[in-house]
């Protein structure tokens, strides 16, 4: 037995054919082919598969596609404006706040609510709000000054 | 995951009804971050799933003069962590929130999922028996209100008949010459669940500077959260020293049952209960000393 959801993804109404069981990022990923998010975990620790529902970070991996019926979300593919990447997604490639990319959709896209939310956040603060992101290859460092930057807070200690 | 039919009541009443009419193979969903993770695992496997987030009335937090702070079951850990009222009235949920799991499951997961999960590594039921704090619950047959404390019986096992519903957490306003404070402490990742959570409230004497009534919960230390009642006899009627606080972190100790896991061993975790009671005792005194108004009006 299927079920319709229709929502809005990226700014565009689309709409999906789903089981009860289908999960946000299956759906985002096999249904609309937005790849951005990965599976990690798959029980919310890590943050590889950050989507924003209405704004706000969730893990799509553990956040059913029915439950987001009337909903709008966010993936890394929705930030560049006009074939302008986003500010967060220039700083992380001019601080290099990647190697493998597995985590940095997530990173990005928590970051980027944080910013929405609280744009002059302190250091603390971003700390804070991205704990729940696990980058394996290590790029913590450049990753805070990537935010840090786009944040408009210096970089000295 | 295995599939199963998803219903979306908007009423409390329906909810309860649909839960009656399938009895044994349904299960209750509000934010949904406990159940996801244990049905993806094959560890529940209801037919039906009875979604309550349509349901206004779960909504929403409220406070009043007397009968002090309601918090709806939908209400999702970030919305306490960030509700201006809450941090007017008891900061020490706030405080607690901002080191519940990660920003995205304070985001989906509910007051109300939390309690009625049974989950023993949590935060938020003994801060809520800490305060005194009651759950109201509807079933088909109508409410019933009772301590928090009574939720708990066993690990994932509540005193939630199959049709009955956790509808709202209600705490009292804090009495004149009170304090709390809670701490937990987490071995690994700041994110991590929590190897050892305590609350303790205390209230002053009006006249002295005795506790008259001391309430201390350890949580994530056992099956369910517990009273360390012999610790909270120990320094009731007495002004709280350094010393003091520090035996009664020492009786406490002995008062919850830990297991060794990988947040660490019995030995370890009582020690560390130990610890964290005579540090909340010596805040939550200080507090009451201090703050003798709090939570009035």
């Amino acid at each position: 037995m299927k079920k319709t959801v229709a929502l809005k993804v990226n700014g565009v109404e689309r709409s999906a054919d789903v089981e009860a069981r289908t999960t946000l990022l299956d759906m985002i990923r096999e249904q609309f082919n937005l790849t951005g998010a990965k599976l990690g975990c798959d029980i919310q620790v890590c943050g590889a598969c950050t989507l924003l529902v209405d704004g706000k970070p969730v893990s799509a991996c553990s956040v059913l596609a029915v439950d987001v019926d009337g909903c709008e979300i966010l993936t890394v593919e929705g930030l560049s404006k006009k074939h302008r990447l986003d500010p967060l997604q220039e700083a992380f490639m001019e601080f290099g706040a990647l190697q493998c990319g597995y985590c940095t959709s997530g990173f990005i896209l928590t970051a980027k609510a944080l910013l929405d939310e609280c744009p002059q956040p302190s250091e603390q603060q971003i700390r804070d709000y991205l704990a729940g992101n696990f980058c394996r290859c290590g790029c913590y460092q450049e990753i805070m000054q990537a935010i840090k930057n786009v944040a408009g807070i210096g970089s000295e200690e | 995951m295995r599939n199963f039919d998803y219903l979306e009541p908007t009423t409390v009443a329906e909810a309860c009804a649909l839960l009656k009419q399938h009895a044994g193979e349904a299960k209750v969903f509000a934010g949904g971050s406990h159940l996801t993770i244990l049905m993806k695992q094959g560890l529940y496997e209801p037919k039906s799933l009875v979604n309550i987030k349509k349901i206004p009335e779960l909504k929403g937090i409220q406070y009043d003069a007397k009968e002090g702070l309601t918090i709806g079951a939908l209400v999702t850990h970030r919305e306490l962590e960030t509700s201006a009222l809450v941090k007017e009235k008891f900061p020490v949920l706030c405080e607690a929130e901002r080191e519940v799991a990660n920003i995205r499951v304070r985001n989906m997961g509910t007051v109300g999922g939390n309690l009625a999960s049974g989950e023993p590594l949590t935060d938020l039921s003994q801060i809520f028996i800490s305060l005194d704090g009651k759950a109201k619950i509807i079933g088909p047959d109508g409410q019933r209100i009772i301590p928090v404390e009574e939720l708990f019986l066993d690990f994932y096992t509540t005193s939630l008949a199959e049709d009955e519903i956790l509808t709202q957490v209600e705490i009292p306003p804090l009495p004149a010459r009170s304090g709390i404070e809670y701490i937990r402490f987490s071995s690994s990742s700041v994110v991590d669940k929590p190897s050892a959570g305590v609350a303790v409230c205390l209230m002053l004497e009006t006249s002295s500077e005795a506790v008259q009534a001391a309430r201390i919960v350890l949580g994530c230390v056992g099956a369910t959260p517990v009273r360390a009642r012999r610790a909270e006899g120990f320094i009731t009627g007495k002004k709280l020293t350094l010393e003091l606080a520090k035996e009664a972190g020492g009786i406490a100790s002995q008062e919850c049952s830990p297991t060794s896991d990988l947040r660490g061993s019995e030995q370890y975790k009582r020690a560390i209960v130990g610890t964290l009671v005579k540090r909340a005792a010596e805040k939550a005194y200080e507090r009451a000393r201090t703050l003798p108004s709090l939570g009035e009006g």
